[in-house]
This record gives C-alpha cells, sequence and structure tokens, in this order.
C-alpha cells in the first residue's frame, strides 16, 4: 500500500486513537468473555460468592463431563449441521434473487411487492394458525417444520437490497443489457460474484438464525432423534433447573432430593452449554471476515 | 432371547408412531381399535384389564431422562394390563404451549396423563365434550380411587366442574404437608447465642435476629451476620419467607384465604397486612432483612449460607442451603405470632392437584383407560409407579407390614437419576396417591427427625388448608385475570417501596384506596361466591 | 462523487422514461421470476395463518377453532387501554428503545469504521471475533452475568467502583439505574455484532477514490468521513428506519429476568405485562390484541421516518 507511506503525523494520530479505541472496546467484551470459560470450569460456589472473578478457581470439568456424556449431543450436533446448511441454502436461494429484483429501478411493482414483504414483518397471524398450517402441509415432524416456515425473513431481504442498491453501479447493469445480457445471466454471472460479502452476510445472519433456534422445534418435532443441537442443550438444562421451581410451592421430597444435588453442576452447565453451542459458530467468523475487507469486490471488476 | 425380542418391539413402536405421525392419529386409531373394541372385554377388577390387547395413545410431559417406551414400569405395566400406549412426550418446560396446540388441532390423544389441565381447561373442554366426563367410568371401573373420594369427600368437591362432571383425576398428595418450603434456622448460630427455646413471638424473633446481628455468632470477628434472607425467582420477590412471616399477623397466604368463619379474605388488602409490612420495615431498616434479598438469585443467597453468614432462611431441607451433609442440628422455623393474634395461622399443603389425567372422545376404550389409571391410586401401584418394581431400586424385608430396603444403584449414578429411567413418575404431576406406606423402611432417621419438626411445629400447632382448590366458572376466572393483571403488580410493587421505606405507611390509606379502585374487594367477593358453591357442593 | 451519481441517475431516470412501462415488464420478465421463491414463501407462511388476527377481537378456545371463537369486539383492547399501568408500559416501552437506538445505533457504525481503517492481521481478526461472540450468550446467562457483577456485595463492577473510592448505586433495585444496566448490557452484547452489515457495505468503497483524495492530500480522517462514511449511508439510513419499525418490539426475556418490585416502575413494558397475563392463563386473544397494537404503532413510526428519508435522502424502503 501507498498509503501507509504517506501517513501525516495527523493521520498517525488518528490512527492511534484508532487503536487504542479497538483495545478499549477488545477489553471491555473480553472480560465476560473469560469469566464464562472460567465459570464452565470452577466450582460453582466460589462463582456465586464472587470468589472467582477472572481466573478458574478449584477446577472441574463436571460440566462438561455431563453435556457430553449425554447421548444426545452428538446427534444434537449433526442434526443442526444438517439442518443449517440446508436451510441457508434455501434462504440464499430465496432472499438473494428476490433482494436483487427489489433493488432494480426499472422492475416495474417492485412498490407492491415490497409492501406486501414490508406487511409480514408486522403483522402475523400468531403461533395458532401456523402451526395448523405445518399440521395440514403434512410437516409436523420433518425438517420441512423447520426450514420452511423461516425460509425467509424481510429484515434481510431489505438489507440486502440495500446492498445491491447502493453498491452495484447503474452503469454495470446498463452494459450488461447492451451487450444482450438477459437479468438471469447477469445476475449468476456478473452480481452474485461481485456481492460476495452480501452473500456471505446473509449467509451468517441466517445460518446463525438456524444455529440457535429451538422454538420450531419445540413446537414441531415429536421425536428426539431429531431434535437440534439447542434442543438437547435446553433438555439438558431443564433437568438441572427444576430445583428453582421449587422454592415456592412444595413438590415431593425425592424430587427436591435430586435437584439439590443437581443445582451445584446446574451452574456449571449453565455455562457449558454456552461454550459447546457457540464455539463451532465462532469459529466459522475469522474465515467469513475476508469477505468484508473495502474494495475487495469492486477493484477486482474494475482492475 | 429377551434381548432379541427388544428391537422388535422397538420397531413396532417405531412403525406405530410412523403411522400415527404421517396420518391422523384419531382414524388410526380407531382403525387398529376398531376390529377389537367390539368385542374387548374390560375387566373390573382382575389383570389383565382387557381381553385383547389395546393400544391407545397418551400425551405426557417428560424430563428427558428415558424414553418411556423403555421404562420398567411401562413395560412391566403394559404386560400387566394388556394396554400399551404410543407415548407422546413433550419436554416439561414447553408443555403447556404444545398442549394449547393440540388442543387447537383438533386430533387428541386418547389420554392426558401428568398434564396440568387448568380448571379453565377442564371446563372449557369438558363442556365442548372434547374431555369426557368420568364419574359413571368411577364408579364403574375405579374401586380405588372411589374408597379415595369416599374417605376424602374434598376430593371430589375439588375436582368437580360447576357442570357437576369431573373431567380430570387429580395428584393426592396427603403425606406432604408443607404449603411452601418451611424455613430453617442456622443451628451454628443458635448454639453460638445459647439459644435453647425458639422465638415464639414476633418480638422475640426480632430480638434474636438483632443479637445475631450485633453478637458475632460466626465468630469471624466481622458483622457479616444476614440473619434473614431471601431471593428473588423471575418477577417474585421474597415468596419464600412472606407466608411464614405473614402468619404472625393472622394471615395465612399471601393472594387469598378463607377465615374460621368462612369469610373470604384478599391479603394485600387486610389490617394483618399492614402490620406485616411494619414489622418488614423494621427488620429492613434494622438490616436484619438481607438488602439483596430483591435482586439475589437463589444460588447467591446459597453461597452466603455456605459461608455462615445465614441465621433463618427458606428450603426444602435446610442442608440444601447450608451445605454439608443432612443435619438435625438446624431445628426448623416454628411460627411465630404477633400481638394482634392468639396463636399464628399455620397453612398446610392443600394435598390435591387437579388436572392430572383425562380422557378424551378420541378414546375408544375409556373403560380400560379408568382402569388402567386407578390402579395408580392403590398402595400397590403407587408404589410400583412411585419407586419401580420391587428388585430394582428396592425389596421387601417383611412384606406384610410393607417394610422395604433400598438396595444398591448399579452404575454409581444417583439414586433419583436411577429412578428416573425407571418410572415416569419424576417430577411432573402424575395421576397418583402419595401415602406414608410408601416409604416405610426407608426413612432415614433425619426423615424421621423432619417429620417430628413438622408435627410438633405444623401441624400439631393447627396447620389448615388456606383456600380449598376449587373452580372459578368461565366468566369469574376472566374477570379475575384481567383484575389481577393491575392488581398483583401493584400489590407487588406496593409491598417492596413499604418494606424498604420508599413509600411511608403513612400512605396506607391512600393504597387501600387505590386497590379498591382497581377492583380488590371484586377478587374477594368472586372467590366468596366460589367458596360457597364449593362449600355447599 | 456525489455529483456523478447524482447525474448517472437523473439521466437514468429520463431513458427509462422513454420506455413504455409494458416494454419494461417484458423486458425484465425474469425479475418477476426471481420473485416468484420469496412470494410463494410470504403468501403461504404468512398470509396463509394471517386469519389468526382476527382472535384478537374474539375470546379464542383453541378446540372451538379460530373461525368458531366467539366476537367480543373491543373487549381486549379496552382491558389493555384501561389498564392502570397503560401510560407507565407505553412510557417504559418507548424509552427503553429510544435510549437503547441513541445509544446502541451509531456505536456499531464507528466500529465498522475503526476495524476498516486497521490494517489486515491477527490483532484486527482477534478484535473482531471477541466482539462478535458475545451476540451468542443466552439471556438467561446474560441476566445471570448482570446480576453477579452488580451485586451490591460481590459484584465486580461495584467492588471497582468502590476501589475508586466513589459509592456504587444499587444497580439492580435503583429504578432510576435499570434503563441504562439494561441498554448498556445490550449494548455490549450486541455492537460487534452489529458491525457485520456496515462492514459489508463498507467493502464496496472504491479504492480509486481513497487514492484521489491521497493525491489531493486529504487525512485519513477526513477520508473516513468523506468517502467511507457517505458510502454506509444508505445501510445506515435503511437500518434506522427498520429499526424505528420496531419501537414497541422489546423483547421480555430479559427484562423479565433483571426485573424485581423495586425497579418495576422503571422495567415493566408491554411485552412483560402480556407474558405476566399469559402466565396465569394462555390468554391467546389478549396477546394478540397488544401484538395488534403495537404492530400498529409500529407502522405508523415506520411509514413517517421513512417518509422523512425520503424527502431528505435518497434512501427509503419504498
Amino acid at each position: 500500500m501507498i498509503t501507509a507511506m504517506k501517513e501525516s503525523r495527523g493521520d498517525k494520530v488518528f490512527l492511534v486513537s484508532t487503536y487504542i479505541y479497538l483495545c478499549l472496546a477488545l477489553t471491555v467484551v473480553v472480560y465476560p468473555l473469560i469469566y464464562i470459560l472460567s465459570a464452565s470450569i470452577s466450582d460453582p460456589q466460589a462463582v456465586n460468592s464472587g470468589a472467582m472473578w477472572l481466573f478458574p478457581k478449584n477446577v472441574t470439568l463436571d460440566g462438561y463431563k455431563l453435556v457430553f456424556e449425554n447421548p444426545k449431543i452428538w446427534n444434537g450436533y449433526l442434526n443442526t449441521i444438517i439442518y443449517t446448511v440446508i436451510g441457508t441454502s434455501l434462504n440464499l436461494f430465496v432472499t438473494l434473487p428476490a433482494a436483487y429484483a427489489l433493488s432494480r429501478s426499472d422492475f416495474v411493482g417492485r412498490q407492491l411487492f415490497m409492501g406486501l414483504i414490508l406487511f409480514t414483518m408486522f403483522f402475523s397471524g400468531g403461533l395458532v394458525p401456523s402451526y395448523l398450517l405445518i399440521k395440514n402441509l403434512g410437516l409436523i415432524n420433518s425438517m420441512g417444520a423447520l426450514i420452511l416456515p423461516v425460509a425467509a425473513s424481510v429484515w434481510n431481504i431489505v438489507v440486502a437490497r440495500t446492498f445491491f442498491q447502493s453498491t452495484i453501479p447503474k452503469e454495470l447493469q446498463e452494459a450488461a443489457h447492451m451487450d444482450g445480457c438477459t437479468n438471469l445471466k447477469l445476475f449468476i454471472r456478473i452480481i452474485l460474484p461481485l456481492s460476495a460479502p452480501i452473500v456471505a452476510v446473509m449467509a451468517l445472519f441466517y445460518g446463525v438464525g438456524h444455529w440457535n433456534s429451538y422454538f420450531p422445534a419445540l413446537i414441531y418435532l415429536n421425536d428426539e432423534s431429531k431434535y437440534p443441537l439447542q434442543m438437547v442443550l435446553r433438555q439438558i438444562l431443564v433437568l438441572q433447573e427444576m430445583s428453582a421451581e421449587t422454592t415456592g410451592a412444595a413438590i415431593s421430597g425425592e424430587v427436591a432430593i435430586a435437584m439439590n444435588s443437581k443445582a451445584e453442576t446446574a451452574s456449571l452447565i449453565k455455562y457449558g452449554v454456552i461454550v459447546v453451542s457457540t464455539l463451532p459458530i465462532v469459529a466459522v467468523y475469522p474465515f467469513l471476515q475476508r469477505y468484508f475487507v473495502q474494495g475487495v469486490m469492486i477493484g477486482s471488476v474494475k482492475g | 432371547m429377551h434381548t432379541r425380542s427388544k428391537p422388535w418391539k422397538l420397531m413396532l413402536t417405531g412403525a406405530i408412531s410412523l403411522t400415527l405421525l404421517a396420518g391422523c392419529g384419531t382414524s388410526n386409531n380407531a382403525e387398529t381399535n376398531g376390529a377389537s373394541s367390539g368385542d374387548v372385554v374390560v375387566s373390573k377388577e382382575d389383570f389383565p384389564i382387557v381381553s385383547k390387547p389395546v393400544t391407545l395413545s397418551l400425551m405426557a410431559p417428560d424430563v428427558g431422562i428415558q424414553n418411556w417406551e423403555d421404562m420398567a414400569v411401562l413395560q412391566q405395566m403394559e404386560k400387566k394390563t394388556g394396554i400399551s400406549f404410543k407415548y407422546l412426550n413433550v419436554p416439561k418446560d414447553s408443555f403447556d404451549t404444545k398442549k394449547n396446540l393440540v388442543f387447537a388441532s383438533g386430533e387428541y390423544p386418547d389420554v392426558f396423563y401428568a398434564s396440568g389441565l387448568t380448571t379453565a381447561e377442564q371446563m372449557n373442554y369438558g363442556e365442548q365434550g372434547i374431555l369426557i366426563p368420568l364419574e359413571d367410568l368411577i364408579e364403574e371401573y375405579a374401586p380405588n380411587f372411589k374408597a379415595l373420594m369416599e374417605e376424602n369427600p374434598d376430593v371430589r368437591k375439588s375436582i368437580t366442574a360447576p357442570d357437576g362432571h369431573i373431567y380430570s383425576l387429580p395428584v393426592v398428595e396427603y403425606s406432604q404437608h408443607w404449603y411452601r418450603n418451611p424455613m430453617w434456622y442456622n443451628g451454628d448460630f443458635l448454639k453460638a447465642l445459647k439459644i435453647d427455646k425458639l422465638p415464639e413471638t414476633t418480638e422475640e424473633l426480632y430480638t434474636y435476629l438483632k443479637r445475631v446481628k450485633e453478637e458475632d455468632p460466626n465468630g469471624n470477628g466481622l458483622a457479616d451476620e444476614i440473619p434473614i434472607s431471601s431471593v428473588t425467582v423471575t418477577a417474585a420477590n421474597l415468596r419464600d419467607i412472606r407466608t411464614w412471616l405473614l402468619g404472625a399477623f393472622g394471615i395465612y397466604d399471601d393472594e387469598i384465604y378463607i377465615d374460621d368463619v368462612d369469610k373470604v379474605h384478599y391479603t394485600a388488602m387486610e389490617e394483618g397486612y399492614k402490620q406485616y409490612l411494619i414489622y418488614m420495615n423494621r427488620l429492613w431498616s434494622e438490616e436484619l432483612l438481607d438488602h439483596e434479598s430483591f435482586s439475589q438469585t437463589a444460588e447467591q443467597k446459597k453461597a452466603k449460607a455456605q459461608n455462615n453468614r445465614v441465621a433463618l432462611f427458606s428450603d426444602w431441607h435446610a442442608y440444601m442451603t447450608k451445605g454439608g451433609e443432612p443435619s438435625m442440628e438446624d431445628p426448623m422455623f416454628a411460627p411465630v405470632k404477633s400481638d394482634m393474634v392468639d396463636a399464628p395461622a399455620i397453612s398446610k399443603n392443600r394435598g390435591i392437584t387437579t388436572g392430572a389425567f383425562a380422557i378424551t372422545k378420541s378414546n375408544k376404550q375409556p373403560e380400560a383407560s379408568m382402569r388402567w389409571v386407578d390402579y395408580l391410586y392403590s398402595y400397590e401401584g403407587a408404589l410400583f409407579f412411585n419407586k419401580g418394581p420391587e428388585g430394582t431400586l428396592w425389596e421387601y424385608t417383611d412384606e406384610a407390614a410393607r417394610i422395604k430396603q433400598y438396595l444398591p444403584v448399579p452404575g454409581g449414578v444417583e439414586m433419583e437419576d436411577y429412578r428416573a429411567t425407571l418410572t415416569p413418575n419424576y417430577g411432573i404431576p402424575a395421576p397418583t396417591l402419595s401415602m406414608d406406606d410408601i416409604n416405610k423402611g426407608l426413612k432415614t432417621d433425619f426423615d424421621l427427625w423432619v417429620e417430628k419438626e413438622t408435627k410438633e411445629k405444623l401441624l400439631d400447632k393447627g396447620a389448615r388448608i388456606p383456600f380449598p382448590v376449587l373452580f372459578l366458572t368461565g366468566e369469574e376466572q376472566t374477570e379475575i385475570n384481567s383484575l389481577n393483571s393491575d392488581l398483583s403488580t401493584y400489590v407487588k410493587q406496593m409491598e417492596a417501596k413499604f418494606i424498604i421505606g420508599a413509600e411511608p405507611i403513612a400512605n396506607w390509606a391512600k393504597y387501600l384506596e387505590t386497590l379498591k379502585k382497581m377492583g380488590g374487594e371484586r377478587v374477594t367477593e368472586i372467590y366468596q361466591n366460589a367458596y360457597d358453591r364449593w362449600e355447599s357442593s | 462523487m456525489k455529483g456523478k451519481r447524482q447525474l448517472t441517475r437523473v439521466s437514468e431516470s429520463h431513458s427509462s422514461n422513454n420506455n413504455s412501462l409494458g416494454k419494461r415488464i417484458v423486458q425484465n420478465w425474469e425479475l418477476y421470476l426471481f420473485m416468484v421463491p420469496a412470494m410463494l414463501y410470504f403468501f403461504v407462511f404468512h398470509y396463509g395463518p394471517m386469519y389468526g388476527i382476527q382472535i384478537a377481537f374474539k375470546n379464542f378456545i383453541p378446540s372451538k377453532g379460530i373461525a368458531g371463537s366467539p366476537w367480543v369486539g373491543l373487549e381486549h383492547f379496552e382491558r389493555f387501554f384501561n389498564s392502570y399501568y397503560f401510560w407507565d408500559l407505553l412510557w417504559n416501552t418507548f424509552s427503553i428503545s429510544f435510549y437503547e437506538l441513541a445509544i446502541g445505533f451509531p456505536l456499531p457504525i464507528i466500529l465498522a469504521l475503526a476495524f476498516n481503517e486497521v490494517r489486515n492481521g491477527p490483532f484486527k481478526k482477534t478484535v473482531q471475533t471477541v466482539t462478535y461472540a458475545p451476540h451468542f450468550i443466552s439471556v438467561v446467562v446474560m441476566a445471570g452475568m448482570i446480576i453477579t457483577f452488580l451485586s451490591p456485595s460481590s459484584g465486580m463492577i461495584v467492588r471497582v467502583i468502590e476501589g475508586l473510592g466513589l459509592q456504587p448505586a444499587a444497580f439492580l433495585t435503583d429504578p432510576a439505574w435499570f434503563k441504562t444496566v439494561y441498554v448498556f448490557s445490550g449494548v455490549w452484547q450486541s455492537t460487534g455484532w452489529g458491525t457485520i452489515i456496515y462492514l459489508a457495505a463498507l467493502s464496496g468503497v472504491d479504492p480509486q477514490l481513497h487514492e484521489a483524495a491521497i493525491v489531493d492530500g486529504a487525512s485519513r480522517f477526513k477520508r473516513v468521513l468523506h468517502i467511507n462514511l457517505p458510502t454506509i449511508i444508505p445501510t445506515i439510513t435503511i437500518m434506522l428506519i427498520l429499526n424505528m419499525g420496531n419501537i414497541l418490539g422489546v423483547g421480555f426475556e430479559k427484562i423479565l429476568l433483571l426485573q424485581n418490585s423495586l425497579n418495576m416502575e422503571a422495567s415493566d413494558v408491554i411485552s412483560t405485562y402480556v407474558y405476566r397475563a399469559g402466565l396465569v392463563n394462555a390468554q391467546y386473544s389478549f396477546s394478540t390484541a397488544v401484538g395488534l397494537f403495537n404492530s400498529v404503532v409500529n407502522v405508523i413510526l415506520l411509514v413517517t421516518v421513512n417518509k422523512i428519508a425520503k424527502r431528505t435522502s435518497e434512501n427509503s424502503l419504498w
């Protein structure tokens, strides 16, 4: 980069303050993250009394042991990966073409389409009719119930549309049309390759949505073998945390005792579960970052 | 042989479940039972219950430890009765949502098990014929439950809907007397302060707590003792200690209770409640009530208690908060009284939870279903569903006297975890009867001590049920829901403000005025009507 | 640069005016094809169940079905509007939302611009990944940590404040502090995640513009201000409009977990109120009615802001 050589004093000050700002952001955010990691392997009593405040204290792996001893967990991981991959592919297939079409100012009727889509962001029929719909489509207890009802999100369509609108130069489209290029070819051959960043963003947004989702599974799945990871983890948590409900109304003695013995591991597991479910998806992010570099595509087109 | 038959069975249930899920649950059942339903004979007292195998579907919450098909209790029950179930399990925490969807979908399971059907649900779905009336079936096919109702007339009163029908069977729990988890004294502090007689009045309690605060009973040289500590569970404060302290001012429950002359009281408007607030404010301002009570979690309270800092707290057993082994050195809190009453009001567990078991209109074998569930109300069946088959968790040492002992748990797991793999009745409100005989011989010295404390400090001191389990009519329920959403919010906020002194108690009249405007008196009226109906039924 | 853009826009609209409507439709027939999957989805999964809205005006009984449940008119709306707490709920919901918007909206933009200035390498990667991670912490754990860190007796933050010789506030119970705790913990959790969208938009900056500006002697700061920021203005505008359309949508989970009797006057919002009402008995109709009210208010806000955006800039939702 030539720019690096030509830095003035003002630029240096600016750059240094940028670094300081980022370092500050890093420290503020990293502390609770370390806390979670430490809490997931520390004696719960030390965590609750505040004795553990940064590094692990009285290390124990019981939490992770309990999570990974559960035979359903690996199946859950597998299911989640399947749902995420297939679901996200469908999302991209639905979202990107629509967003591109809506971004075109010469697309007659886009106001109408936009209005129809935006309307659903605010008004929905609610849980019961949605459940009946899924049932009537015969999707209960199938992967379809987890993927089809969330095939697109208004928010993401709007975001992608904005990206297309503001970064794809109009001249490009006009030139392509002059060359006799159809819209389909234009979209697949030129627009998509140019839009790697938004494709990455959409994949990330949708993918994370699938990864974290549990409610549709909870409502639509009957078979435990089909449960995604989040459902399995929820089951583990619920089992451990039943003790919380016993404060208040009395229940049976055996259960109270059992829950008390579990309460210890409950708080361990609470933190452990976060780590287990989050690590894979956090690990994906660095690979996507290369799409978020200034000029990564425009430069490549013009060059 | 045995191992070989198992995969077969699994495949079979798998196939059934597939067809069930693919098609429509109800019509499918009609098909499988259709041929046999005509000539299935349901025995009134013998086992198997049915002359030919019958398959029904059962919906229930579960805790996810073991598949119900694989539970020893349910497998043996199937052999014994000839009735097999297709289990539709839903994780416990989402059961209510799923239950509503099932009712909305028009495809019902044959029976609801441990389903916690609310009184409103029982009435609504009963009136529409989705849940069938059970009283005639009970008469004919439920000898155990019938006997239970004859022995305890309150059971019949409490499970009968305003239209005169019974739509669900209850959990009956007459061996568990606590209305709320008890409060416990930290025995170490009592010893250090040489207390040999527990406080009996609010003043004595105050004096004791004051001494805890000032005399360093944990002996660490710091004034770090916390006389009373409470916790915040989601949007609820002081719930674990409130009822016990309200008793000192003649109040049985924190919302609604009945007095000795059958008059309903709405707690938040009572004079006794005002006195309670004044007392609590005193404890607060002298830092005898933990100032973190409004924000801390149960775990944080536990951490304090485990550092030996808390003198009085609520939990199932003292050791669960204090840590360590079960100990008889931490006595149960004996309810104290204030000057305004002769004796403290002490509440007792209602012992009845309705909505545990119901039969729907799609069930082709209601008689057999009733016989099946009736077994759970016998000693034998209740024991079977509570502790699993003999020879797993326990065995008889003297069968005639019903005395048992525990067997070593295989595989080094905890006893309760093992139990949860044997029987479905783990952490869910299952239809059954709990009685003392079930645990005969299995009780530890500690259990017996707790029973003695309960008897001496609560039951012998006049503990009673604060308000019976009863039905509101549909309109009453709607009105109560609507009134309560504002009332309970206001009461909760004002309680906290009065206690910490943010609102001076001098404003009590204004507070009462507001409650009246919000319909506090109407709440009393509605419950009074419902109670009178219950009483005369 | 702006001038050039506007120029193309003018010429473009000019040229498109020359084309007849029919010709444009025919020419772009494939674009309608592009809309098919999305419209199919919205019609089946959103417009299909839309009839469920009517339960806001009915007394919904699951087994009677949506069509079969009895009409009650505006009863549920009246119940909500007549609630003693209606205005408090509305005020709390609005103020939390706007507070959140005021603090939480600009921060991701600034952070994204800062990321963009830093050379690619392990440092940038680390900061980016670390700030992104909190997004995945569940609400329960998040609330648990807030309570732990702010505990008057053992909280980390409280101890730091004491260490500085200051008197810590009752963060968890003082109503005056609730909104701040809520908003700043939210900012902590979502700022890094929020940068992603702007980073993607920043990738569209034309490097030639920077090179030209460098030749002209523009400082780094000036280039950020006059090249990078304008590039992402459309995205910023759209995000702002979308956020305005969700003003009454403050969720209940986190608030509920942080709520107690003492801070309730500041912490009770529409969604927590509805949640509590539903706890006693699933009150589908009531919550649908309140949801409908929220939607209508949100739509009004969105349309208004969109109109303003349309007038003041070239960016709007439609």
